[in-house]
């Protein structure tokens, strides 16, 4: 038996810290990750809830022309804000098209970037894998069709945040209590190296705010999830693009790609393919095809290869403005 | 903790950390919220919280202190709910409240935006992309949606036009409609299954201490498959319960399993079933079970078959390989398992009172579940009374006496109590049913002047430890006259049955032969309705060719080679004509109102607005004066909803009681007559169809009747060549089943029937580990059902001739209708890329290598 969480939880962040010290479990933002891990039984809890701390609301404009924005900020409330459309339209697009509108609603920016990861066998209560402290990874002699396509390390599902991958795009930070802020990368560090968890941080660290930087003047930025359905799925692949331009040469590429590997990547290797070319849809094309080189795929993953070559083109092609026309399907 | 609900302040205590739908449904009472994926997926358990859609699966209760929160309850008289119940957006209604609470918020806000102009159907998906429909009501919900922010049911309709198109639709949308899941009586105990974890095992003792346990095992004590359900206990709540079924102790002796279908094709792997006795207990996946016999080899059963001339067929083949290749068509076509998935999960109250037995349940066959309980349970038939007012859902899947109601059953006898079970939705996945996956080996010559020489066709069933896959068999009526060799195996494993499920092996015989006749149409040089028109020669069938024929899309252009390509396709289908010929109906005049009573049930097909259409047409009265009072099984004969049989089999008797009625009461002028006729009563029978039946006589309530139902699809997909990513653009559905009784209601099952083959083509796989045969997609995130998104416009185009011997002149269409999706889309999807998928579903993976990309 789970004991009885004290309903009453502290609202400020040392004490929400110290409370989970003591009890265990996790903490809970949105509760929608939380939430169906408690449900099916593969989360015992306890719950310390997060979402009346104070100062975790928001966005606010940072004097360097970055933004902050508070780690209970929703993914709603990010795709409709006005600041975060006009100066990091990946971010908000990103934010607008994951899951469903009643998770968007809900769920968090903080929680986003924490939540663990998809896996059906992880998430089957009755089944033992590496992420619950079994001995091996069941999805690699099994099922792991939905699996990462590159990495070596010992559990072998992508990492699920949508955000995650479009913050890498912007080399925004994140501000955690009681620690100094890092890279929103060295969130999660090696992917090779996470089999026991989906980020770095202990379960009592909380997560407080997200660091934009300034746009680029004229920046253009895309990002895409491919999938089956229309709405409401995980995507195989998904992957983000900005570009800026100095005519037509590329000064800027930031892209980064998820559905492929154990952690949100970016991809350098597209980049510098990019970086002083002109973006021509043969240049965008060779650029994409440079992450075939990363792709080490499993047994069921061999599709992933050409679909995350591909997926990254088509952000790269929507960035440059080239596909812009045959979006509006 | 206090918070608001619809209006009204309530105070609930939140130990334990509840989830905001168990303290509105469990501790409040409101059970038009409802608990259905428990993953945040489907969106039926939407509530709003201070005015916003929120999932009450994953919204802790705590956080509704100090708001306001609105349920499906509180939307009662609602523009919006009106518009769900006008414009018939729902079938079997279970997803109903969810989708009324979050269009409500949906509505609000464009209307603030836009006034009543209407939003298009891209904004109506994208608002509710969060919600899931299995019955497929999407055209309905489009509809309702968009007229409701049109303004057009802003004000309540008055006298007629008050009528809803399906009886029950306003307590369907407003939530205060019962299911079996909402029925919560005093003193109720909540019954949970201890389920197999292993493959095989035979279990060699159970210790439950003193916990009353009801034993689910089959006579020889071995579990087949993980998920197999062992036994069952009971406790007031359900987490108790839970506590409870985790101290019992079960010993298994776990013995080597056969999980490969290859190995079980050749016969091979540990068995599943080592005896005739065992053998004959194998659940089926057909409609017809075992009634075919077949001889087993090892795992392999088969073939059972429906040939014709096979030797001439054989021989015919061997022939045209040799001499004119170009004129035969061969492959391997593939199916995976289809999962049911009834968003209302299979659930049963079962209580015991003065010797009788009180089953309320989730099925499709309230008669034939109360005569199996009489017998399972050793009580007269007359002491067992199995009612379902409303059913969420069934599509084949709740027609036996399943493991929810054995265990309720067995529990509240030990109990004395009413203890009920409820299937979660991890349980519903696994042990719920599916239809099997197949693999199929086909064959079709054609011969010099391009007409059908011969067929051959093998299909291995993959049900698991279920058998009685009907595939090839299905194939013996279509397409004239021409030799075939039609055979079907079962490939038995060890891995959880089967089930009928809509059209059983019709959408998959489909898939290989649809194909096949297309490609066969490429290679004759043919148009490919004009060669079906050839071979086919059902007249009714003819008549949706020449419809087929000209739409736009199928004469216009096509194709294109940049990424997005364009193709049409067209598939054609057949299937039988099944009623129950004993089929009666009770009318008796009750203060003035005619109650027309038959053991029939409604899970959304509408079988209750039709009974009481029919009698109110007959009457001539209007439909305030009839009251159809169905879903119980004390009252005269009706049939399972399955087999497409309940229209042709009620809609005859219920005529036929009218006739009576208005005898009885001395003439016409029968709405005059009725104030001084209480307590009249009559019965009346289903009269035979002219020329009688096929089947000479009735077994299990059901016989084939004479002509063949028959359907004729057309779509248009856009095919995303980069991404792999298909889009079902437009279906034409034309469907041939006699007079169409209720068109509104027929053309929402042909709507849900084109959205559960798109599924079935595109996005479901049921999918199991290979290493212990668990269900891996045991959730509604993994198991892939369309959404409203995925839904194209479409057209559904009746042919009502041909079934004139019928009383009524119609039959039924709810399985006919799905049949030729799937195929539908794979000849589209070749029409537009010029790869032809032969593996279902056709998933971007697949797409993307079969172009070479």
């Amino acid at each position: 038996m789970t004991p009885e969480p004290d309903r009453t939880d502290p609202t400020d962040l040392t004490g929400l810290a110290d409370a989970v010290r003591a009890r265990g479990g996790e903490l809970r933002a949105g509760g929608t990750d939380t939430g169906a891990r408690q449900r099916s039984g593969v989360s015992a809890g306890p719950f310390t809830d997060i979402h009346g701390a104070a100062g975790l609301h928001g966005t606010a404009a940072l004097p360097d022309g970055g933004l902050r924005i508070g780690a209970l900020t929703t993914l709603a409330e990010l795709a409709a804000d006005p600041q975060v459309r006009a100066g990091w339209p990946a971010l908000a697009a990103s934010a607008g098209t994951a899951a469903t509108p009643q998770i968007r609603a809900a769920g968090t920016l903080g929680g986003n970037l924490l939540q663990r990861n998809r896996c059906w066998y992880f998430r089957n209560p009755h089944v033992s894998c590496l992420q619950k402290g079994g001995a091996g990874c069941p999805a690699r002699e099994g099922d792991h069709h939905f699996g990462v396509v590159g990495g070596a390390g010992r559990c072998i599902i992508p990492h699920p945040s949508t955000l995650a991958m479009a913050l890498l795009t912007y080399d925004a930070r994140v501000e955690i209590h009681d620690e100094e802020p890092r890279s929103v990368a060295d969130l999660y560090g090696d992917g090779d190296l996470l089999h026991r968890a989906d980020h770095l941080l202990p379960p009592y660290r909380i997560l407080t705010a997200v660091r934009l930087p300034a746009p680029l003047p004229g920046e253009r930025a895309a990002c895409h999830r491919a999938t089956s359905r229309a709405h409401a799925e995980w995507p195989l692949v998904e992957a983000t693009a900005r570009l800026a331009f100095d005519g037509a040469t590329v000064t800027h590429a930031a892209v980064a790609a998820g559905g492929v590997a154990r952690v949100p990547l970016r991809l350098p290797e597209v980049e510098a393919a990019l970086i002083g070319r002109e973006g021509t849809p043969e240049a965008l094309a060779a650029a994409a095809a440079t992450v075939v080189a990363r792709c080490r795929p499993l047994p069921q993953t061999g599709y992933k290869t050409t679909l995350f070559r591909d997926t990254v083109l088509e952000v790269l092609e929507q960035a440059a403005g080239a596909t812009a026309a045959a979006q509006e399907h | 903790m206090e918070f608001e609900v619809n209006g009204t302040r309530r105070t609930v205590d939140v130990d334990g950390d509840p989830a905001a739908v168990e303290v509105l449904r469990d501790r409040l009472g409101l059970t038009g919220t409802k608990l259905v994926c428990a993953a945040g997926v489907c969106g039926a358990c939407t509530i709003q919280v201070d005015g916003e859609p929120r999932v009450s699966c994953l919204t802790p209760a705590a956080r509704l202190a100090g708001r306001s929160v609105t349920t499906a309850e509180g939307l009662s008289g609602h523009p919006v709910a009106r518009a769900f119940a006008a414009e018939d957006a729902l079938q079997c209604g279970y997803c109903t409240p969810g989708f009324v609470v979050e269009a409500a918020a949906f509505v609000e806000r464009w209307r603030a935006e836009h006034g009543t102009t209407p939003p298009g159907r891209r904004e109506i998906a994208e608002a509710l992309a969060g919600h899931l429909c299995r019955c497929g009501a999407y055209e309905g919900i489009f509809r309702a949606v968009a007229a409701a922010c049109a303004g057009d049911h802003d004000r309540a309709p008055t006298g007629r036009q008050a009528a809803t198109p399906r009886t029950e639709a306003p307590e369907k949308t407003d939530g205060s409609a019962r299911y079996t899941t909402d029925l919560h009586p005093d003193g109720l105990l909540e019954g949970v299954i201890i389920r197999s974890p292993h493959a095989h095992a035979h279990v060699r003792s159970i210790e439950a201490g003193d916990v009353p346990l009801a034993l689910l095992l089959p006579p020889d004590g071995v579990v087949r498959y993980v998920g197999q359900p062992v036994a069952a206990v009971a406790a007031p709540d359900r987490a108790a319960a839970r506590a409870a079924a985790a101290r019992v102790v079960v010993d298994y002796e776990v013995l080597p399993a056969a999980l490969d279908v290859h190995r079980a094709r050749a016969g091979e792997g540990p068995l599943v079933y080592e005896d005739k006795a065992a053998r004959k207990r194998a659940p089926g996946s057909g409609e017809t079970t075992q009634l075919v016999p077949a001889r087993w080899r090892g795992n392999l059963r088969g073939p059972s078959g429906m040939s014709k001339r096979p030797a001439a067929a054989v021989r015919r083949i061997r022939q045209a390989l040799a001499q004119n290749p170009e004129r035969v068509v061969e492959g391997v076509f593939t199916t995976a398992a289809q999962t049911h998935t009834p968003l209302e999960p299979h659930a049963c109250l079962a209580h015991w009172a003065e010797g009788t037995l009180h089953i309320q349940v989730s099925t499709q066959s309230v008669k034939r579940v109360a005569e199996l309980a009489a017998e399972r349970f050793d009580v007269p038939v007359e002491r067992v009374v199995a009612r379902a007012v409303h059913v969420g859902g069934g599509f084949g899947c709740k027609m036996g006496l399943t493991s929810d109601v054995v265990a309720a059953v067995e529990l509240a006898r030990l109990h004395g109590a009413p203890v009920r079970v409820v299937l979660d939705r991890d349980e519903e996945l696994t042990d719920g049913g599916y239809r099997p996956g197949t693999r199929i080996r086909l064959a079709m010559a054609a011969d010099a002047s391009g007409d059908l020489s011969a067929l051959a066709m093998d299909a291995d069933s993959d049900g698991g430890v279920s058998v009685g896959g009907s595939v090839a068999a299905l194939a013996r009526f279509m397409y004239g006259k021409a030799p075939r060799r039609l055979r079907d195996f079962d490939t038995v494993t060890h891995r959880p049955p089967g089930a009928p499920f809509r059209g059983p092996g019709g959408p998959t015989l489909c898939w290989a032969l649809e194909q096949a006749v297309d490609e066969m149409a490429h290679r004759l040089g043919q148009d490919p309705i004009d060669l079906r028109r050839r071979w086919d020669g059902n007249p009714k069938r003819h008549a949706l060719y020449d419809w087929a024929a000209t739409l736009p899309a199928w004469t216009g252009r096509r194709a294109g080679t940049g990424r997005y390509r364009r193709g049409v396709g067209v598939a054609a289908a057949n299937w039988l004509y099944f009623l129950d010929p004993v089929t009666e109906v009770e009318l008796t005049v009750e203060d003035g109102v005619v109650v027309a009573r038959c053991a029939v049930q409604d899970m959304g097909t509408g079988s209750r607005t039709v009974l009481r259409r029919a009698v109110a047409a007959a009457l001539g009265l209007p439909e305030t004066r009839v009251r159809a009072d169905i879903g119980h099984s004390d009252t005269v004969h009706g049939p399972t909803s399955g087999g497409s049989r309940t229209t042709p089999s009620l809609v005859p008797a219920a005529a036929d009681a009218a006739a009576r009625l208005r005898e009885a009461l001395g003439g016409p002028g029968v709405a005059a007559r009725l104030d001084a006729a209480h307590g009249l009563r009559v019965t009346g029978r289903r009269p035979r169809d002219r020329r009688g039946y096929v089947t000479p006589f009735t077994l299990g309530g059901i016989a084939v009747g004479r002509g063949f139902t028959g359907s004729v699809q057309v779509a248009e997909v856009e095919v995303d060549t980069r991404l792999g990513r298909i889009r079902p653009l437009r279906v034409w559905s034309g469907i041939a089943a006699g007079r169409i009784h209720e068109d509104r209601l027929a053309r929402s099952q042909c709507e849900g029937a084109v959205v559960q083959g798109i599924g079935y083509a595109l996005y479901e796989e049921r999918r199991v580990d290979p290493a212990t045969g668990r269900v891996l997609t045991e959730n509604l995130e993994d198991y892939r059902i369309p959404g409203i998104g995925d839904t194209p416009e479409i057209t559904v185009h009746f042919h009502q001739e041909g079934f004139e011997h019928v009383p009524g002149g119609g039959v039924g269409l709810g399985e006919i209708a799905t049949l030729p999706t799937a195929a539908c889309l794979a000849n589209a999807v070749h029409d537009a890329t010029g790869w032809r998928p032969y593996d279902l579903p056709i998933r971007p993976d697949r797409l993307l290598e079969g172009l070479g990309t």
